[in-house]
């Protein structure tokens, strides 16, 4: 008799805990929506995001993945990058230009502004000293492919690396690291003259 | 002929990147420099008008002076404890938020007085910047002394370590990208250093020339955050980008917090002159 009851309770209790959520979830996108998100939210909301990937870098070497295996690690990132229709050479090599480094604007550029950590046009003399230097890329004998992921995803290749990856977060579209391909890999290009 | 040609431009090109570094190396104008060497400082002019205000009664009769004595008396070495934990308040304050605190608690300043608000938070108000800079040069010449006595503090010094190894937003960045692992090295033509190891945290607030500004650690830390690209859903839609984090909170003062508990035992030479 005590073990039925006892049953019953347990199945009671599992139906209450099983409901609770799901009451909550429905609830939940209706505020959302009604109610601006106050900054402090915003913000909260922001370093959440943070993903698996991240934290897994965020450690005191903050170069070497934690807690995952790094040809796993590789493996995942590699899986994220989505190509152009039009191949990982594009055509409107201005655009990259203009992406990479605006020359009429002393090499800035909001988006990709590679500048910032690597040198290429030698009329550019405000350039980083992070990564390599870019002068002559196109001469190297690099495939176009390997450029185009390390622009999109460089953890895909170099895990941890501190190259942000502009395309995984959206911050350039991948017709637009195509075109930024073109450009390094274009023999008349600044970079390879 | 060609090749003459090629080695003139070459050493052209070398000496022009050559300047460029020394100058962003040098970071000092030299009307700056001569400034200076008469014995003048931009950011005086703020521990001035921080002495006039300290000494300006608040809407209720009282001033800074009236408890903190005259001329900030018994504030001296107190910036050199900051930031720590204040009972009357209960929690963790860095100079900004112990001053806002001050005025709205026992000044008689209204907090949820939008126009004060505004007025306290702007770079330019006569508030806080000037303020910060006035309570901060009082302990000039005191070494740095926090210690984490507290549980809240130790609690906050250890969310700031980790705030500052956490990668995160749209370019993967943490604190300690910029200013531990690549610490020397140049994003353009500004340096990077490394606050942490070589105990940065004693010319702050400085006067930087660059935007012609006081700025106080508080703002030196939010504008950081810019940097890091966070964004709530998706980082191409405006909307969803989030620039800084909202001012006296608990991820500034972390951060705070940790950086100054590494300058432990260097001495507060308060304002700086930064580019």
């Amino acid at each position: 008799m005590k073990k039925v009851f006892l049953a019953g309770a347990m199945v009671g209790l599992g139906l209450l805990v099983a409901c609770q959520p799901a009451a909550q979830q429905a609830e939940a996108p209706k505020k959302a929506e009604k109610k601006k998100l106050s900054k402090t939210e915003k913000f909260r909301i922001a370093l959440s995001n943070q993903d698996k990937y991240q934290k897994a870098c965020s450690n005191p070497t903050q170069l070497v993945p934690e807690g995952i295996d790094i040809e796993t690690f590789k493996k995942d990132m590699l899986a994220t990058v989505k190509f152009p229709e039009g191949g990982v050479v594009g055509k409107n090599i201005a655009r990259g230009e203009k992406l990479f480094g605006d020359p009429k604007k002393g090499g800035k550029s909001r988006r990709g502004n590679c500048y910032a950590c690597h040198c290429g046009d030698p009329k550019i003399i405000a350039c980083g000293n992070i990564g390599p230097s870019l002068r002559g890329y196109g001469k190297r004998g690099i495939d176009p492919k390997d450029t185009y992921i390390r622009i999109y995803n460089s953890w895909a290749q170099n895990p941890c690396s501190v190259m942000p990856r502009l395309g995984y977060h959206g911050v350039l579209k991948p017709e637009e690291i195509a075109d930024i391909v073109a450009y390094m890999h274009d023999p008349n290009s600044p970079l390879n003259k | 002929m060609k090749k003459r040609a090629f080695f003139v431009s070459a050493v052209l090109a070398g000496g022009a990147v050559f300047t460029a570094v020394s100058l962003a190396q040098q970071q000092l104008p030299t009307h700056l420099k001569e400034l200076l060497e008469l014995g003048m400082h931009p950011g005086h002019a703020f521990i001035d008008e921080g002495r006039e205000m300290f000494h300006k009664p608040g809407p209720n009769g009282k001033s800074c002076a009236t408890c903190h004595g005259q001329d900030g008396k018994k504030l001296e070495g107190a910036y050199a404890k900051m930031p720590r934990y204040y009972k009357d308040i209960d929690r963790v304050a860095d100079i900004d938020t112990r001053i806002l605190a001050c005025m709205t608690k026992y000044m008689g300043y209204n907090a949820k007085d939008k126009k004060f608000k505004k007025k306290f938070n702007k770079w330019s108000g006569p508030y806080r910047v000037p303020l910060a800079t006035y309570v901060a040069s009082l302990s000039n010449g005191m070494k740095i002394n926090v210690q984490l006595d507290d549980p809240q503090e130790k609690k906050l010094y250890e969310y700031g370590k980790k705030l500052w190894y956490m990668r995160v937003g749209a370019r993967d960045f943490s604190c300690g990208i910029c200013h531990t692992v690549l610490a020397g090295k140049r994003i353009r033509l500004q340096g990077l250093p490394d606050p942490v190891k070589n105990k940065l945290y004693t010319h702050w607030p400085a006067y930087r020339f660059g935007s012609d500004r006081m700025w106080t650690m508080e703002d030196r830390v939010r504008s950081c955050w810019k940097a890091y690209l966070l964004y709530v859903k998706q980082w191409h839609q405006k909307k969803d980008w989030v620039k800084k984090p909202p001012p006296y909170s608990d991820w500034v003062i972390a951060l705070e917090l940790y950086m100054k508990k590494a300058a432990n035992g260097a001495t507060v030479e308060v304002p700086g002159l930064l580019r």
